[in-house]
């Protein structure tokens, strides 16, 4: 369910449960005033029992037959105000209350009817009329005694009504709120999760538990950038590549001067002299001539190699042959700048199963910062040795340049992330970054400004070779 | 009178086995070195007319070569020849007095012209 439906319902459901309170608490006020105004009325009522009562005395006492004549007119008022007053009256106590009231009433009046002219009644008969004005007394009192006690209690329970439906809102909108916060905030956390390992270069798909809102279509979406991005990735590789092939064409292009020159030489001396060469001169001069060409071929197929866009072909490689090969590659840039190169392999490494593409790349960037980090007379150390438990090996890229400065250290594996100014892609080591990660291995880097920069890379033995047979 | 001394460093070895054999050709006295230090060791021992060098060398490269020998041996010519067509390493030749500079592949008629010349202006 959509988090924005499951607000809407959860307000709806608490908004319902409000107005039924409402509803409910209107109901308890309009018979709270229906009792009231019976009361009211009870309070009249009684007042006359009383009158009549009273008037009873003075009759027994004084023999005063005005007394019930007064009892007679009190009765008839009473009557005709409980029938004026019937449907007030009704809804309070109900209709088997006030016939029984009317009946008592009707009684009491016959018996004071039936008293009417006597002076002095007989025994029997005062008993009587004093028994019946007792009934009725008490049974009204009764009444309006009942009613007030009801009055009380549906006040009481609508003021207990409403303090636990204070506390089950207040609870519901606290609980609801708390689970859908929880909810937001945990499908953010995957994001967060995603997003940062999307970073880092690994864009495998993040699926577990998808929700299905809108969170979810967030999750789709950053799912459907990382596909994007892997897709990306690979051209990014390939134009970081040509990017690299830029600086490595000048330095070849000087590289290929010198046996050019060479052959150039031996042909113009061939030229000059050729009637004076001996035999075994002249096939050595040739074979030279066919050695130095054999030399341009290579660094020509080396740089083809480097440029062509090639499909990762992970193989066993010995890396040391790798970094031997990229160095004819980037040779002369180095010789250009007059740095002083210093390479220690470890020849006892085992061979590493990776894509020596990937790799010569992932070498051929770190040469070229290192030199663009160093004036001439700069030294730069490449170096190879056995990683952690001999399941990996090790590749050390040190410069005497200028260094990094801490704030930009995070930074520099970040795409597009560049102190070169103009000069930089800020691809380069977010490239290799990506390539080291897709051999399971690591990348770091140390360094100190006005010092050097340290790059180690980690490339475990068998990663790519497991990949391929799990995938 | 003595045969003109002439002494020819380049870490490639085929530029000093031509140059040998083209300037022997035209009664020169050719030395050649692969690197600057036996090189400058030589020159200590015998003076050369001129040092045809390589720019950019392992270790003591052609203008520590051209400091070198205009500070011992100021009568001695210096050409420098470079795979690298670099304009700042041609004036800082240059400035360092060199007689001429020879970008990679070297003309050796030109070469030779160009000894010839500065074997005369000695004279």
């Amino acid at each position: 369910m959509k988090i924005e439906t499951k607000l809407i319902v959860s307000n709806i459901v608490n908004g319902a449960f409000i107005i039924l309170i409402g509803f409910f608490a209107f109901q308890n006020m309009n018979l709270v005033l229906t009792k009231l105004r019976f009361v009211e009325i009870a309070d009249d009522l009684n007042a006359s029992f009383l009158t009549m009562r009273l008037s009873e005395k003075n009759y027994f006492l004084y023999h005063d037959l005005q007394a019930l004549g007064e009892i007679r007119e009190k009765i008839d008022s009473t009557e005709m105000t409980l029938e004026a007053e019937r449907s007030n009256i009704i809804p309070a106590i109900g209709e088997t209350d006030l016939r029984k009231l009317e009946d008592l009433l009707r009684a009491y009046g016959e018996t004071i009817g039936a008293a009417n002219g006597t002076v002095r009644p007989s025994d029997e008969q005062e008993a009587r009329i004093r028994n019946e004005g007792r009934q009725l007394k008490e049974y009204a009192d009764s009444i309006t005694q009942l009613e007030r006690k009801r009055v009380n209690e549906i006040i009481l329970s609508s003021k207990r009504i409403l303090i636990f439906s204070f506390w089950a809102i207040l609870v519901s909108a606290l609980l609801i709120s708390h689970f859908i916060s929880q909810k937001i905030v945990q499908s953010l956390r995957q994001i967060e999760k995603m997003t940062r390992s999307i970073s880092e270069g690994n864009f495998a798909q993040v699926a577990t538990g998808r929700p299905r809102d809108e969170l979810g279509t967030v999750i789709d979406a950053v799912n459907h950038m990382s596909e994007e991005l892997a897709h990306r990735e690979e051209q990014i590789i390939q134009s970081k590549k040509l990017a690299s092939l830029g600086i490595l064409t000048a330095g070849v292009a000087h590289e290929i001067t010198n046996p050019l020159n060479n052959i150039s030489m031996i042909a113009q001396t061939y030229d000059e002299l050729y009637r004076n060469l001996s035999d075994e001169e002249k096939t050595d001069m040739m074979q030279k001539v066919d050695a130095e060409t054999e030399r341009i071929r290579k660094i020509v197929k080396n740089l083809l190699d480097f440029s062509k866009p090639k499909d990762a072909n992970p193989r066993e490689e010995s890396i040391n042959e790798v970094i031997q090969k990229t160095l004819t590659l980037v040779q002369n840039m180095i010789d250009v700048q007059n740095i002083e190169t210093t390479v220690k392999l470890d020849e006892r490494l085992p061979r590493v199963f990776v894509d020596e593409d990937q790799v010569q790349q992932v070498l051929v960037n770190l040469v070229t910062n290192a030199v663009q980090a160093m004036h001439a007379g700069g030294r730069l150390f490449i170096s190879t040795r056995g990683g952690k438990g001999n399941g990996s090996v090790e590749i050390t890229v040190k410069d005497t340049g200028k260094g990094i400065a801490p704030e930009y250290l995070p930074h520099i594996f970040d795409p597009f992330f560049s102190t070169k100014g103009e000069g930089g892609t800020g691809l380069g080591l977010s490239v290799s970054y990506g390539i080291i990660k897709n051999h399971g291995g690591e990348i770091r880097v140390e360094s100190k400004v006005g010092v050097g920069t340290t790059f180690t890379v980690e490339l475990p033995i068998h990663h790519l070779a497991k990949e391929r047979t799990n995938g | 009178m003595d045969k003109k001394r002439i002494m020819v460093i380049d870490d490639e070895k085929i530029v000093g086995d031509m140059a040998k054999m083209s300037l022997e050709q035209e009664g020169y006295d050719v030395e050649t070195f692969l690197n600057a230090e036996p090189a400058l060791a030589r020159l200590k021992e015998r003076a050369f007319d001129v040092v045809v060098t390589d720019y950019k060398m392992k270790g003591i490269d052609g203008m520590e070569v051209l400091r070198m020998v205009k500070k011992e041996y100021p009568a001695t010519t210096v050409i420098m020849i470079t795979a690298f067509a670099n304009l700042d390493a041609a004036i800082e030749a240059l400035r360092g007095d060199v007689h001429d500079f020879f970008p990679k592949p070297v003309k050796i008629k030109e070469l030779k012209a160009s000894i010839r010349r500065a074997l005369e202006k000695v004279s």
